[in-house]
This record gives structure tokens, sequence and C-alpha cells, in this order.
């Protein structure tokens, strides 16, 4: 083979020189890192103006008559419980997929997904509130149009995050996941706290702040 | 230096045996980074084909008052489609794709870290530009003709809601620019993870070459400044198509936040152009005047500091808007601050060229014609960040100068540089010395002929955008002689043209080092094997070609 | 996945394991943009759209479940081997020193400190002896300097312009206190940089440039002020600043940048065995 041709003779000072040493970064999950950071911008804009829109309609109904905490109360406290708790699930399943316990993974998994769906559910009927009794929609007013949009594209991102989880779900019953795919669902896990992360701010933005 | 015959596929010749469907299928299916790079280059330079020809329409139809060459509303989409080519699908996709091609082969890796989510970031610009250009067909004007975006490459609102821009064009724009967006965030993601985990043994961050530096940088930043664009149109997306009422200024929206979130995009954007720019040239001039290049960390610095401070100047862009004198004074200080970095490369490239043995050869009278064009727009544009004198000249051709001198004189200058100079690498024939030399002082000549005057028509008032002017306000000797600077223009780019397919056929060949470089690349054989490297090498210092072709003085002993 | 992956591995020599080329991004790439497309077009598009980036996705999927797909691309005949180009490489230092960074010793900053504040008194004397002479007063040329910044002061006459100002004074000695020590540090860091006559670029050379940027610009920065300056007075100063802040500073005594000292002497580490000072047994 002529692999021998592609480097010079190594000279005796080649030899002696430093090699820096080296750390091994994984590749999945820093890429995962990079697009959570672009993904936080892209909701930070969405957020920014939604701030930027507090307090400047001109016609309701206002976040102040139909999104207060203290109006209601349990609804929206109650889903973001579900979907905050889910992350706790999501660590203890992929805890037992690095220990190669693929039963228990599938446990923790589906607790991930219902807690997720739960989630959706909720938002879904908090929408149909707004739209049908309080006449809400995204064309009615400034309010409307932020907060459907930033709301939604969460919402849009729980959803994009509970269809990968289902895929891995029915890989797992299939038989296709290892020990060795830890990396990978790590990865996806990193995700879904990103989504729960954002939950956060767009909780305290939309009903705590907006609502002030 | 032995040439070597290759049999095997090279860029420009094609197995004889194998059917033209097979030739396509290799580069669509391909991940391969290197074919993806040549992919997005050419794609790049088709694309700067049309909108050079959108611009010369334009020089035509403005060289003298009165002229009747496009009507207005023609022109309107001319400028916006020339604007917006040549920053999305011209300057995005040849920086990305020559990164593409360079980035792996100069840390010593075999690919980017996702080749296939590489191969989609291409498609995704590729198609997305398609879909913009669709638009000259397909999309329903105002009479029911087709029409192409013609509200600006910003794009104001509220002149793009729908009350006002009828139609689908503004709607074209979006989601072509959208999509090819998503390529680009794509690409970014996997540089920086490239270069974060990618690196052969040896190559500590500080001694990776400046290239990667800087394109890591601007990895960074396409991170950070595309998705606010992104989030801007898609909410311009549901005032049009849901009746939303974020830029609708009858609804309470807001004209302003529009201009705010596009150039929160758009001036980091401006650097995400030039960083590779100062990439290119921090790799050329070195080599070309024999010198290492001066002050590698402080460089590194200024590289960071400009990627920062490049996320706090975008008000600048509306200093014309009628904002708070402290907001004004606050984002004159900050552009004003980023000259600061910029001048320290701009020294330290000098302090390379200061005592070297400098070649003139093709890729360095670009380079050389890069740093006194980039001086120039430099310096005006420290001007523009004075706010009085922003007021003055604001949308004026001033502006138009000025930004014609960072991107043209700039980027343009030294993406024929970085040509001149990989193109032996990438096709293994060299570029013919004197058709460069023709085509170099072709463009100069015409470059500064068209640019230099609009300066001057600027600050006599004439303002950007409009379509024709009358005769009485001085205004035609300049117009006429940026028209005229066009011709050599476009021979200088038929030159390029007739000396790239001449070199691809023709060319002498090239070897595996024919500049006696320093990096990586020119290790490896020309054109590269798909592998890049038969055996992942070992660096020891920034110049590893330096310490195997003087093992007696290598460079790693003093860094 | 892990960082080697991309790497070759030892045990097959014949070739080298790449990722399997894949037109599922393509068709995905095309079925994001038809949907896109659909938008502007006809319904039917965006479902044909999305249609496309299923199948793009799911050939992704395979591609990548449960194991990347690679193919094994035999080795190409290899580069050259790498030899010097030219082996005259011409050096700026000849012996030990030739890696040496210039300048390879410099003025240690407190003689620009004391060349600067030195200077700045000596041209504050000259510039008030100017005025003296020229207007019979002793503080024009303060009420000048400080009207860089206080506004309309530029716009006094000849005789307000003579007059003693309390505020003008405060703000002309802090103006020349800071510009001088500033000015000086510079000089301090770039006198040595210059090869030869570095008196000549001190005393002529920058007090020349700046009074000609000065002289050419002020038309257009503060044409009021312009009146009221002399010239001649205002070069003399900038040569008496720029002669005896260089000759100050020419006249220190010269410091080794530590740059050809090892590690452990730039820590300030003494015990026996490491000999201090390492800069000068070169």
């Amino acid at each position: 083979m002529t692999q021998a041709t592609a480097k010079s003779m190594p000279s005796a000072s080649t030899m002696e020189a430093p090699v820096a040493p080296r750390r091994n970064l994984n590749r999945g999950k820093l890429g995962m890192a990079c697009l959570i950071c672009s993904e936080i911008t892209f909701f930070g804009t969405l957020l920014a103006t939604y701030l930027f829109y507090i307090g400047r309609d001109i016609s309701g109904p206002y976040p102040q008559d139909v999104l207060d905490i203290s109006v209601a109360p349990m609804k929206v406290v109650f889903n973001s419980i579900f979907l905050l708790t889910s992350s706790i699930w999501i660590v203890l399943a992929v805890k037992a997929l690095r220990k190669g316990r693929i039963k228990t993974f599938a446990c923790w998994w589906l607790l991930t997904i219902l807690f997720g769906v739960e989630f959706l559910v909720g938002t879904g009927m908090e929408w149909y509130g707004l739209i049908v009794d309080d006449g809400l929609t995204i064309r009615t007013n400034l309010f409307g149009s932020g907060f459907y949009t930033v709301v939604g594209f969460h919402a849009g991102h729980v959803c994009c995050g509970l269809i990968l989880l289902t895929i891995i779900f029915i890989l797992t019953l299939c038989g296709y996941m290892h020990k060795r795919h830890t990396h990978k669902v790590d990865m996806l896990s990193w995700y879904w706290h990103f989504v729960d992360g954002i939950w956060i701010a767009v909780f305290t933005i939309v009903y705590i702040l907006g609502t002030a | 230096m032995t040439i070597l015959e290759k049999p095997k596929q090279t860029l420009h010749t094609k197995d004889p045996n194998a059917s033209f469907l097979s030739y396509m299928h290799q580069w669509i299916a391909t991940s391969d980074h290197k074919k993806l790079g040549v992919m997005y280059v050419t794609t790049g330079l088709l694309f700067f084909l049309i909108g050079g020809l959108e611009a010369a329409m334009m020089r035509w139809q403005l060289a003298w008052s009165g002229m009747d060459v496009v009507g207005p509303e023609e022109f309107n989409r001319l400028f916006t489609m020339h604007g917006t080519t040549m920053v999305f699908l011209v300057g995005m996709p040849i920086l990305l794709g020559v990164a593409n091609y360079l980035v792996p082969l100069m840390i010593g890796a075999r690919d980017l870290a996702f080749p296939r989510l590489n191969a989609f970031g291409f498609w995704l610009f590729f198609f997305g530009g398609l879909l913009l250009y669709f638009s000259y067909f397909g999309a329903q004007g105002l009479y029911g003709m087709g029409s192409a975006p013609d509200v600006g490459w910003f794009a104001y609102a509220p002149l793009t809601e729908r009350t006002f821009s009828r139609g689908h064009s503004t709607d074209y724009w979006i989601l072509g620019i959208g999509i090819s967006g998503f390529g680009s965030i794509a690409t970014g993601i996997n540089l920086i993870t490239t270069i974060l985990t990618m690196r052969c043994p040896g190559m500590s961050l500080m001694k990776m070459p400046l290239f990667v530096w800087l394109m890591f940088i601007d990895a960074i930043l396409i991170m950070i400044a595309m998705p606010p664009l992104t989030a801007a149109q898609i909410m311009l997306l549901f005032d049009r198509w849901l009746g939303a009422h974020f830029f609708d200024t009858q609804g309470g929206g807001s004209a302003v936040l529009w201009q705010n979130l596009f150039w929160f995009f758009g001036h980091p954007e401006v650097y995400i152009l030039i960083l590779p720019a100062f990439a290119y040239v921090s790799e050329i001039i070195p080599v070309f005047s024999r010198k290492v290049i001066f002050g590698y960390p402080l460089m590194v610095a200024a590289t960071i500091a400009i990627g920062f401070i490049s996320l706090g100047v975008w008000v600048h862009h509306m200093f014309a808007l009628g904002l708070s004198p402290m907001v004004n004074a606050i984002f004159m200080g900050s552009t004003m601050l980023i000259a600061v970095p910029t001048g320290i490369k701009m020294f330290n490239w000098i302090a390379t060229l200061y005592g070297g043995r400098i070649r003139f050869q093709t890729p360095m009278l670009f380079s050389l014609g890069f740093l006194t064009q980039f001086l120039l727009g430099g310096l005006t544009g420290i001007m523009l960040a004075v706010v009085p004198f922003d007021w003055q000249v604001s949308d004026s051709y001033f502006v138009v100068g000025h930004f014609h001198y960072v991107l043209f004189g700039g980027l343009v200058f030294s993406i024929f540089a970085a040509i001149y100079y990989w193109m032996p690498k990438v096709t293994g024939r060299m570029l013919s010395e004197t058709l460069g030399k023709w085509h170099f002082w072709l463009l100069f000549i015409g470059f500064n002929l068209t640019f230099g005057p609009m300066h001057v028509s600027g600050m006599l008032g004439m303002p950007r955008r409009i379509y024709t002017y009358h005769p009485d306000r001085g205004w035609e000797l300049w117009n006429l002689l940026s028209s005229i600077g066009v011709l050599f223009q476009i021979a200088a780019i038929l030159f390029f043209t007739y000396n790239v397919l001449n070199s691809l056929f023709k060319g002498k060949k090239a070897g595996d080092d024919p500049w006696d470089a320093w990096t990586l690349e020119w290790e490896t054989t020309s054109p590269p094997p798909e592998y890049n490297f038969p055996e992942i090498p070992t660096v020891h210092s920034r110049r590893p070609l330096w310490d195997k072709k003087h093992p007696e003085d290598p460079d790693w002993k003093y860094e | 996945m892990t960082t080697d992956e991309l790497h070759p591995r030892p045990s097959e020599p014949q070739g080298i394991e790449l990722p399997a080329p894949s037109s599922s991004p393509f068709t995905c790439a095309f079925g994001v943009t038809l949907i896109a497309a659909g938008l502007v077009t006809q319904w039917i598009v965006t479902i044909i759209g999305a249609m496309i980036m299923l199948i793009g996705a799911i050939g992704w999927f395979k591609e990548v479940h449960p194991d990347d797909r690679e193919e094994t691309i035999p080795f190409e005949e290899g580069p050259a081997a790498i030899t010097a180009r030219n082996q005259k490489v011409l050096r700026l230092m000849q012996g030990t020193r030739h890696r040496q960074r210039v300048p390879a010793e410099i003025h240690p900053y407190s003689a620009g400190l004391w060349g600067g504040i030195i200077a700045g008194i000596v041209m504050a004397v000259v510039a008030t002896i100017g005025s003296l002479i020229e207007h019979g007063s002793l503080w024009y040329a303060c009420n000048l300097l400080s009207a860089t910044i206080l506004i309309g002061v530029e716009s006094q006459t000849a005789e307000q312009l003579a007059q003693f100002n309390s505020t003008s004074l405060i703000v002309a000695i802090t103006i020349q206190v800071v510009m001088s020590i500033f000015i000086g540090l510079i000089y301090g860091a770039v006198l040595p940089m210059i090869p030869r006559f570095q008196l000549l670029f001190a005393a002529a050379f920058v007090p020349l440039l700046w009074t000609g940027l000065t002289w050419a610009t002020i038309s257009v920065i503060n044409p009021t002020l312009q009146a009221n300056i002399d010239w001649l007075w205002f070069i003399g100063a900038q040569i008496t600043f720029g002669l005896v802040a260089g000759w100050w500073i020419i006249h220190t005594e010269k410091i080794d940048t530590m740059q050809n000292w090892s590690y452990l002497e730039r820590t300030g580490m003494e015990s026996p065995g490491i000999p201090s000072q390492g800069g000068e047994e070169s």
C-alpha cells in the first residue's frame, strides 16, 4: 500500500515534539447543545416580541381577564407540573438504559410520553376555552397574536418531541433498543429538558409578567 | 514534486462507463464534504451571475437621467432580488461551501461531524433559492402577472403586510429565505461540532489555522443570528396568512419592531459574511509573504471580540428612525468600538506583509485588493457610525457605496482570492496567472469606477432605490461613471469564467502543494481522495507542513 | 457515536469507512420545500411535499439506526512526500535568537509615563510663553485648549480668551495631563520598534503628522476655533513635546522582554539550580 508515502519521514525532532492532549466531546450531544442554543434565540425573539406588546392592545380581551392565574388557577399550573415532572421520568429512563435495563427504560419512557400528552391535551383544552368562551383568536388583537404564536410554537416543539419519543418507544417494544444507544437517547432527553426549560420562560412571561 | 496521474474520479472527468444518471446520482446522494463544498460554491457563483445581471440592468437604467430600460415596478424587483440574492444565495453558500471543503481538511478530519445533515443543509439552501426565483413565474402580482418580491432586501413592515403587498411575491421571499436559512443554521451547527470534536491529534484550539478559528466564530454567529430572522419571518407570515397583528400598524402592531428584529439578524449577518473574507486572507497573506501570520493570539482575540460586539450594534441601521438620543449614542459607541478589533486585524495583516518576500500572484493580488478596498469601506463605515453624518446621508448612494466597498471590495475580492488559491487543491489544476491578472485589474478598475462615484452622488443627495432622476440634479456624470465601471466588471467576470473553464480541462497540473504552503490541506493529494488523509496526521504547531519541510527548525519549539 | 468513528481502523487496512451516500437528505429537503411552496401555489403541493418528506425522513432514519451505514473506500495513490521547496530561509537574526520576537528589549512603562509628564509640563510652558508674546496673556493657550471640550469658548473673541477662567484652567490641565500620559505611554511602546532615527520620529514625524491632520480637518470639525489658533506656536509646542518625551524615553535603560526566559523564571520562582534572569545567557 502507498500509505507509507503519505507522511514524510518523521525526523528526530518531530518525534520528541509535544502533542497536545485531546478531550473527547460527544459529537451528537454537542450538536444538540448547538441546536438548543439556536432554538433559545428563536424563542427569545418570540418572547421579546410578546414582552414588547404587553399592554399595547387597544381592544380586549386582555391577558388580565383571561389568563390570570387567580382566575383559572389549577388548569395551567396543573399542566405545567405534568410537563416539568416528565423531565424527571426521562432522566430515570436514560439511567435505566445506561445500565441495560430495557424494561425499566420502557416504563419510564412511557410515563414521560403520557405526561407530555397530558400537557398537550391540557393546552388544547385551554385554547378551546379561550377561543369558544373568551372569543380570543390569533386575529383578535396583539395579545392573541403573541399568545398563540408563543404557546403554539412551544406546543409544536412538545409535539415534535413526543413523536420522536414515541418512535423510540415503538423501537423499544420491537426490541431494537440496546445499551449502546444510550448516547442517542440521552441526546433526545436534552431536547426534552430544553422544551421544559422554555416552558418555564413562557410561563413566567405569559402568565405572570403578562398578567401583572 | 511528483505529479500523480490519477485515473479515479476527479471533479470534472467522469467515468466513461457510468451513465449520466448514475453520475448525477453520485452528486445528489453524496454526503462528502468536498463534493458538497463544490456544489455550494458552484451554485453560489451561478447565483452571483444572476445577481450581477440584475445589478447591471439597474446600472443601465440609471446611467443617465430619464432612461427607460426598465419600469419602476421592475426596478423595485431588481434591487430586491439583487440584494436578497447576493446576501442569501451568493455570500452564504460560498462561505459555507468553502468552509465545508476546507475545515475538515485543515483540522485533519475525514468529514464534517454530521455528513447527512450537511447534505440536507445544502439541498435546503438550493431549493430555497429555486423557490425564491420561481416567484418570477409563479407569484401572482397585482395585475395577475408574475412578480418577484419588490419590498427591498430588508422588507420593511408594514409595506410587507397583505394590505400593501398584494399577491404572493412577499410570501416567496419569506419562504425561500426561510428555507435556505434553516439550511444555514444546520451547516453552522455542523461546523461548530466538527471544529470542537474532530480535530486531529495535537491540534489544540490555539494551534488551529486562523481560517478555522474565523469559521468557528462565524458558525456561532450563524447559530445565534439566523433564528431571530426566521422568527420574524414566521410572525410576518402569520400576519399575512392568519391575520395576526405583529407588524400591522392599524392593529397596534409596530413597524419599528420589524426593523429591530431584522437588523438584530441583519448586522451580525454582515459579519457572518465578512469573517470568511478575513479567514481567506489570513491564510493567503502569510503564504504569499513567506512569513508566519503576525500576532496569532491577538487575531483570535479580535475575532472573538468582533463576534461579541457585532451582536450589539444593530441600531446603527436605524439612526434615522428617531429613537432617543441616548439609544443612538450607545449604538454609535458600540459601532465605533467594533472598529478596534477590525483595526487590529488590519494592522496584523500589514505587519505580516512588512518585511516579507511578497509574491504577487493572483491570490495575493486579490488579497491586497481586499485590504485596500475593505479599509475604505471600513472608514466610510466609521463615518456612518457618527449619528449626525448618518442623518445626512442615510439611505443615499453614499451608503450603497459604503457597503459595496465592504461586501464587494471586501468579500467578493477575497472570494476570488480564495478561488485562485484553493482551486488547484479542488480540481488538481492551476488557474492561469495571465488571465487571473487580467481578471484582477479589470475588476479592480471596474469596481472602483462603479462604487467610488457613488459616494459623491450620495453626498449630492441621490437617494437609493430610485429608478430614475431629474436631469437638473448634477447626478448624471457620477451615475454615468458608475455605469461605465460595470462594463469593466463584466469583462473581468468573462475572463474569470473562461479561466475557470479552461483550467478545468486544460489547466496545468497543480501537484499536492503548488504554493509551498503550511496548512494541512496541502499535505494530501489534489484533488483529495474521498477519505482526505490515508492516515490521520498529527500536528505539533500551527504550521504542520513547515515542521515537516524544515525539521531542523520546527515551529513547535517556539509556540 | 464516538469521536473516533470516522477515523481509520487499524484492523481494516484495505480501505477507510465513510458514511454511505444516501439520497434521503435530498428527498427530505425537496419535501420541505414543496410543503412551503404549497402555501403559495396549491394545497395539494403541500400534501405531496409532506409525503416526500416522510419518505426522506424514513430513509434517513434507516441510515442511522440501529447503526450508521458505512461503505469502505479503497485506498488511492497517496500524496507525495513532503519536502522543502526552498531550503534557503532568510532570518531576521542569526544564531540561537533567530526566532526572537522584535523588539527584544523595551523601555519600561515608567519611562513613557515620566517622559509624557515632563514633556507635558515643558509643552505647557512653551505654549504659555507663546500666548504671552502674541497676546500678552498667560491664559490664552490654556483657554484655547479647553475649547476643544467646553462649548462656547471657541466663539469668544481674542480679548475674552486672554482672561483668566477657572473652569477653563481645570479642564485644560486635565486634558493636558491625560493626553501627555497617553501619548507618552504610546511613545514608550512604539519607539523601541522604530529601527533608526527614533528622535526624528518622536520630535518631527509625529508632531508634523498630527499638526497636519489637525490643520486639514479643523475647518470641518470646529471652524470657529480655527480662527484663534497660531499655527506657528501650535507646531512649536508639539515639537517641544515630541523632543522632550522622545529624548527622555530614548535615554532610559531598556529592559529585556521575558520571551527568552523559562517558564519557571517568568513565574518568579527562585530556588537553587534555577539561573536567575535567563535572558542574558544567549
